[in-house]
């Protein structure tokens, strides 16, 4: 019954060791969230952090609307579900259940032997604080028990029960309380293969029934597809992707991801893409398959993977690879598999192979491909059948980082281009640079971000689709046949618009020069100050940071953020890297003093390029401006990371 | 070789912990220069005056406390800790004298106070400490916009989060008083003079390493001492080797499928086990006594009665001990390893037994190795029980001496000879020197064998 | 088919003579455990008292009048005297010991505080020391509090050093699961309530295991109260025991029933807990 937010959350052991890394996560009232991981990956930790049974090292934590870092589990109100139960050995399954009521106090009002209440001398009633009594806890405990149908055992102690009955008394335990948040730490991975598949269901039913937000933890990703409402997948303390079951399933973000969710895993060949006029072409690597896709289905990949030389990781389901002979007929990607062996599952046959004519398709390499099939067919071994590719169902991943290499909001817009006299034509339309994009005449190249296409401008264009991408929409549009992608904060109808670019944030790859875009993040480093200062005789504290010997003042919520993030006096001990985007920062009478180098002029706006010490500024600016300047930052919109040891605590 | 591997592999983790020590020492003290940079005006106060700075923040129940904690010292200090401390160095300077009715002092009492008094200091000393902290962290919470702790949180948090401190507070003041204490204090008399004719009202004096030159050099105690501790070795090695492997045995044998009526047998030994030691002990010094059974049933038979325990019967006596005290331990041994026992896996007998290993294959291949590998500190611990083991020579033959002996008779330990030196015979501050060879000694041992035992490694792995 | 038969038959009797083997030995081994108690009772029912007027083990004549001296004649033995004070002693060393080991060793196992490491080495430490070492010092200690010749002193040193062998108790409490603590901490458990109410319970054995040795090592110590009491009166039975000489064998050896008895059925009551706790005490350590 609460929604929670975590918010650069920390987890740092005192050896240095980083066992949770700047999780950010907003989790809405009744949401079912898994996360799930190998073990070691930190999911465990964050969910304890949650409990409040490990100390969060750095960030907010918030349950409803409360910030709870260092609150007692006690307080949180929430509840949680272990691994081994942990149920209290020497008490009736009864007193299990019970055993947090009692220990709990509920507000009430002062009451006679009848029950009725006693007012005090204004006719108020007065509160108090007292204990659940014996009827309150026998219905309280009663209604756990029926929900979970284990009423019949109440007067049993634990040991006297099997694996899925303990397991019900151990949610029965949690739920009597009617907790805001349900917390679960792998609590099916004790029992077998059936009850598991059993009690899953019937977690998800308890889920559906109690309107709880539910966060549960495990290593089996067959449980977060099936349980979740949304996955968060980690992997070394990292979150690699939180998304929904479905979106997990076919927009993996990382090769990480699509290895680790589904089953069988996904086939991970190794090739480079080159595209030829309207195709590409995919070449395997130790192996001469080669297929062709037309580049309307890579549309999002980023065009430097396409120059044939990059090798990337290619990935197809066992379910995008067939070797149905009617699909292999009408397919035109097709490639060779020398067949080693299959697994009969019943419904279907898992067909293992290699697209490498040397390669035993036991081991797991870059070659080996496995096949679902649907019934049974026989399938000769060292046999070379063709298979046929789903392409649709491509994914796409770097080589050294196994970042998708075709994200589902791509980064940029990869266009060609021709700028002539200040003037850029792109996609048939022509604009006027402003000077701050300052190139040279001739033809090239240009990459608009996604989120610098607006609508509303010059350029005309044409909505032809609109998807929903975690609360955001990416737009494609058609400009003069050409493909751009937009990101926009609402729905688009399909249809004409217009649009126009933001300049500042273009990289524009013309005449062997590269116009590169304004950085958005001005770093500072800087300590944190308190002072005190005697106004009308009543004493004030103001904070402040100190920036290169210049003071600025800091508002409540950021300083109580800072005192939040830190122990001891520690905040003031300590280095920070501030950080403003150019419009946190205003040329001011007085501030941090900086030399300005540049005016940039982006037409409607204007940035000052500056230095301060080291540090090279952009901020916006109304008129052009040489020599010093005084800059003030808006310490509201700052955001600070803690220099030792690299944790965003605003 | 293996061995010396071990032991090289301890001496480098060892020299790598040494060469790591200033970096944890600086680490250690990072938090006093932190409070010493920056405290305030009121961490300083508290710093000057106990409490104070508690008390200008408004706590006023903790400031009170450390106030009230600084006066009680500062006021033993007064009146009896400064004299005790300084007593500690001088350990008396004024001789008592009956004769002339003069009340000299006490250097032993005076020993003993010193160091109770240097207790105190140390204890005082964290209390500060702990003060100044408590201090700065009120600052810290101030500075930080954070309310500082409760008195009434503080005290309520004595149930919960530092229950520790409640529950271990009463065990640390028992040990630090009635075992930590009385050691420093035998440590300390190893270097004085104490003992022998300079017993109170004498003057005792510090002395430096003499003794320990006496008990290896003087004629007086260096035979006895070397003869001494060559029988206590070889005593304890063969009594821990004799009741281990008695005990192991018994265990085996009972643990076998074909013996009925398991608990009947085990239950002779439980017998022994139970019977206090001292009564056992008196029981064989009675059958082994002149006129005990044993000589009735020698004389009976027209032999002479013999001095199993008399004054020229060493090995004889010795004998004796090692059985009496295999009587006494070998019942625990059997428990022990009958606990143990009952721990191995099932499972690998079975797979023996397919494999076709005969039943001493089994012993030698699976049990015993499990068995040496669970019991090697229970072997340590049993070794150097028997290394000191007062009680069978203390009954069987207290009292003698011996030719060629100070003070002890050839079946006597170490500690037995270390009792009759300072406890019978006053040589107080050579018994205490004998105490600290015997604990290194002991410790030498205990840690050469632990480092070779396999649980060693694993030690290091935590929870 | 007849060597496979032979081989059969070998086995057998080599099985008969393994068992015929093992209860010979258990036979003996039986007899040597046995057989000194049963020396102690026989003389405990001499008529005479004297060790000199057996015949060998065996008194020559039998008769209740050990135990009668050993209650009536109290002028110079007060043995009742003896055994309350032991008792006294014991129980009451016995219930403060028990208490201050287990709180020790839970919070050594449960508490991650920052002298723990060194409160352990500590202890493993001075374990190596001479059991006595200190013997002196603390009668030196007892003078100065003025508690020689005092129960009290005895059970105060009694009790101070039990917490000492905290590690077999820890070693239990280790093996309590942690997400019992923390589930009772999420139920609102503070950790005091966590240890009465859950680990208490939890460690019924390790309990009875340290109460019997709490309670054994004073009811049979010698060494402290021969030094600390010098009054015949407040003798423990230990003390008293040992001041018979070889012409009262026979009350020594009723007094040694009195005081051997309770430990003994203590013992076989509690044996299986003993095994236990020795065990887990052995593999933990």
């Amino acid at each position: 019954m609460a929604n929670l937010s975590l918010k650069h959350i920390y987890k740092v052991y005192p050896n240095g060791a980083k066992a949770v890394n700047d999780f950010n996560m907003q989790i809405a009232d009744k949401e079912f969230i898994v996360f799930v991981g190998p073990s070691g990956c930190g999911k465990s930790t964050t969910l304890r952090m949650i409990a409040g049974l490990e100390e969060i090292t750095a960030g907010e934590l918030m349950i409803g609307d409360t910030v709870v870092n260092g609150m007692e589990p006690k307080d949180r109100d929430i509840a949680m579900v272990f691994q081994n139960y942990a149920l209290y050995p020497h008490m009736t399954i009864f007193e299990n259940i019970a055993f947090g009521l009692r220990m709990r106090k509920i507000p009430d009002v002062k009451r006679d032997k009848e029950g009725n209440p006693v007012l005090d001398k204004d006719g108020r009633e007065i509160p108090v604080m007292r204990r659940y009594n014996k009827q309150e806890l026998t219905a309280k405990v009663n209604e756990a028990a029926e929900i979970l149908g284990i009423t019949e055992y109440l007067k049993r102690k634990p040991k006297e029960m099997s694996g899925g009955q303990r397991q019900r008394v151990a949610l029965g335990r949690a739920i009597v309380r009617h907790p805001k948040v349900m917390l679960l730490d792998e609590p099916l991975s004790n029992l077998d293969a059936k009850l598991r598949t059993q009690m899953r269901s019937e977690i998800v039913k308890l889920h559906k029934k109690l309107q709880t937000t539910f966060i549960y933890v495990t290593h089996d990703q067959v449980e977060a597809m099936t349980m979740g409402t949304r996955i968060v997948v980690m992997k070394d303390g990292f979150v690699k992707q939180i998304d929904t079951p479905k979106n997990l399933y076919r927009y993996p973000a990382n090769k990480f991801v699509a290895g680790f969710i589904g089953t069988p895993q996904m086939n991970f060949f190794q090739g480079t893409l080159k595209k030829e006029g309207d195709e590409v072409v995919i070449a395997f690597k130790w192996s001469d398959a080669k297929i062709t896709v037309p580049y309307s289905m890579l549309m999002k990949t980023t065009p430097q993977y396409l120059d044939g030389t990059k090798t990337v990781y290619i990935g197809f389901r066992a379910e995008d690879v067939s070797l149905d002979e009617e699909q292999v007929k009408a397919s035109k990607a097709k490639i060779k598999v020398r067949i080693s062996h299959s697994e009969e599952l019943g419904t279907e046959t898992l067909v293992y192979g290699d697209i490498n004519m040397n390669g035993d398709g036991f081991e797991e390499t870059n070659t080996r491909v496995i096949i679902k099939s649907a019934g049974f067919k026989e399938y000769q071994p060292d046999a070379v059948y063709e298979a046929a590719l789903n392409l649709e169902a491509i994914h796409l991943f770097d080589l050294d980082t196994e970042e998708s290499i075709m994200p589902r909001i791509p980064e940029y817009n990869y266009l060609d281009c021709t700028v002539r006299e200040g003037n850029l034509t792109f996609l048939g339309n022509t604009v006027s640079l402003p000077d701050a994009v300052a190139c040279g005449d001739g033809k090239g190249e240009l990459l608009i971000p996604v989120s610098a296409v607006g609508f509303g401008g010059a350029v005309k264009a044409n909505v032809i689709g609109c998807e929903e991408i975690n609360g955001r929409f990416l737009v494609s549009l058609d400009v003069n046949g050409g493909r751009l992608y937009a990101l926009s904060d609402e729905v688009r109808e399909k249809g004409e618009t217009t649009i126009g670019l933001d300049f500042k944030k273009l990289i524009v790859k013309v005449g062997g020069t590269e116009v590169s875009p304004m950085p958005l993040v001005n770093a500072l480093s800087g300590t944190f100050v308190a002072e005190k200062r005697k106004i009308d005789g009543a004493k004030e504290t103001h904070y402040y940071f100190s920036i290169n010997g210049t003071k600025v003042e800091v508002p409540a919520e950021v300083y109580r953020k800072m005192f939040a993030a830190t122990s001891g006096r520690k905040v003031y001990n300590s280095v920070y890297r501030y950080e403003w985007d150019p419009y946190g920062l205003a040329v001011a009478e007085s501030g941090i003093e900086a030399e300005a180098v540049e005016t940039l002029d982006y037409g409607e706006e204007k940035f000052l390029k500056c230095k301060a010490g080291e540090e090279t500024l952009y901020v916006k600016c109304e008129r052009p401006m040489s020599g010093k300047v005084y800059l003030a930052p808006d310490a509201g919109k700052v955001s600070v990371v803690e220099s030792e040891r690299q944790i965003r605590i605003v | 070789m293996k061995a010396i591997a071990k032991c090289k592999n301890f001496f480098k983790t060892l020299s790598e912990k040494l060469k790591a020590l200033p970096k944890k020492l600086s680490a250690r003290f990072a938090g006093a220069k932190e409070i010493l940079s920056q405290g305030n005006g009121k961490v300083t106060a508290s710093m000057a005056v106990m409490g104070l700075g508690q008390l200008l923040y408004r706590q006023w129940a903790k400031g009170a406390m450390f106030l009230f904690v600084q006066i009680a010292f500062v006021t033993y200090f007064i009146l009896t800790g400064a004299t005790d401390l300084f007593g500690f160095f001088t350990l008396g300077t004024r001789e008592g004298n009956a004769w002339y009715g003069v009340e000299g002092d006490n250097s032993v009492v005076m020993l003993i106070m010193g160091i109770l008094a240097i207790f105190m200091i140390v204890l005082y000393i964290a209390i500060y400490i702990a003060n100044v902290k408590d201090a700065y962290r009120i600052q810290c919470a101030v500075d930080t916009l954070k309310e500082p702790a409760a008195f009434r949180e503080e005290a309520g948090a004595l149930l919960d989060k530092s229950f520790h401190k409640t529950a271990l507070a009463l065990p640390v003041i028992g040990v630090c008083v009635f075992s930590i204490l009385p050691i420093v204090f035998m440590i300390l008399i190893a270097f004085t003079n104490y003992g022998d004719t300079i017993v109170p009202p004498a003057l005792v004096s510090w002395v430096g390493l003499e003794n320990f030159r006496k008990i290896l050099t003087l004629g007086q105690f260096a035979p006895t001492f070397f003869k001494i501790f060559g029988w206590n070795m070889l005593w304890a090695v063969m009594s821990t080797a004799l009741n281990y492997l008695a005990g192991l045995g018994l265990a085996l044998l009972l643990n076998k499928a074909c013996v009925k009526g398991k608990a009947i047998w085990r239950a002779f030994p439980i017998l022994a086990y139970a019977i206090p030691g001292f009564i056992t002990l008196l029981g064989f010094k009675f059958m082994f006594s002149y006129g005990g059974p044993i000589n009735y049933y020698i004389q009976q038979g027209g032999g002479e009665a013999v001095g199993f325990l008399g004054l020229d019967a060493k090995w004889s006596a010795r004998f004796i001990g090692l059985g009496v005290n295999a009587w006494i331990s070998i019942p625990s041994t059997m428990l022990l390893a009958t606990g143990i026992l009952s721990n191995v896996n099932t499972d690998l007998y079975e797979a023996a037994r397919v494999d076709g290993a005969s039943a001493w294959k089994q012993f030698i291949k699976i049990t015993l190795p499990y068995v040496l590998f669970a019991t090697t500190p229970v072997l340590i611990t049993q070794f150097i029980g028997n290394f000191n083991n007062f009680g069978i020579f203390y009954f069987l033959r207290d009292g003698l001496n011996i030719d060629g002996y100070f003070l002890a008779s050839d079946t006597d330990l170490l500690i037995n000879w270390l009792y009759r030196m300072s406890i019978d015979n006053n040589y107080y501050s050579i018994g205490a020197a004998i105490s600290l060879v015997i604990f290194i000694i002991t410790s030498v041992i205990s840690l050469a064998v632990y480092v070779l035992s396999p649980s060693y490694k694993q030690e290091e792995t935590f929870r | 088919m007849n060597q496979a038969k032979m081989k059969v038959a070998k086995a057998k009797t080599q099985k008969v003579l393994n068992i015929l083997i093992t209860y010979c030995i258990l036979v003996v081994v039986a007899f040597v455990f046995f057989f000194p108690c049963m020396w102690l009772v026989l003389a405990s029912f001499s008529k005479s008292g004297s060790i000199y007027s057996f015949d060998g083990f065996f008194p020559a004549e039998y008769g209740f009048d050990a135990f009668r001296t050993l209650f009536t004649d109290t002028v110079m033995y007060d043995y009742p005297k003896w055994f309350l004070n032991t008792l006294f002693i014991a129980s009451m060393s016995c219930i403060i010991g028990t208490v201050l080991t287990i709180l020790t060793a839970y919070c050594m196992s449960r508490f991650r505080f920052k002298s723990r490491k060194a409160m352990m080495k500590t202890t493993l430490v001075l374990g190596m020391f001479p059991s006595f070492m200190g013997t002196i010092a603390v009668y030196l200690m007892m003078t100065q509090f003025n508690l020689i010749n005092q129960h009290w002193g005895l059970i105060l040193i009694y009790s101070a050093q039990a917490p000492m062998g905290y590690m077999v108790q820890k070693g239990f409490f280790d093996t309590i699961p942690y997400s019992i603590d923390e589930a009772a901490r999420i139920d609102g458990a503070s950790n005091f309530t966590v240890f009465v109410k859950f680990i208490l319970p939890l460690s019924k054995p390790i309990l009875v295991y340290t109460a019997l040795t709490a309670f054994t090592w004073p009811w049979s110590d010698f060494i402290l109260p021969k030094m600390l009491l010098i009054d015949k009166n407040l003798y423990t039975v230990a003390v008293g025991l040992m001041s018979l000489g070889e012409t009262e064998f026979a009350r020594f050896a009723a007094g040694s029933i009195f005081i051997a008895i309770p430990i003994i059925v203590l013992y076989f009551c509690l044996v299986k807990y003993m095994i236990n706790g020795m065990a887990a005490g052995a593999v933990k350590e």
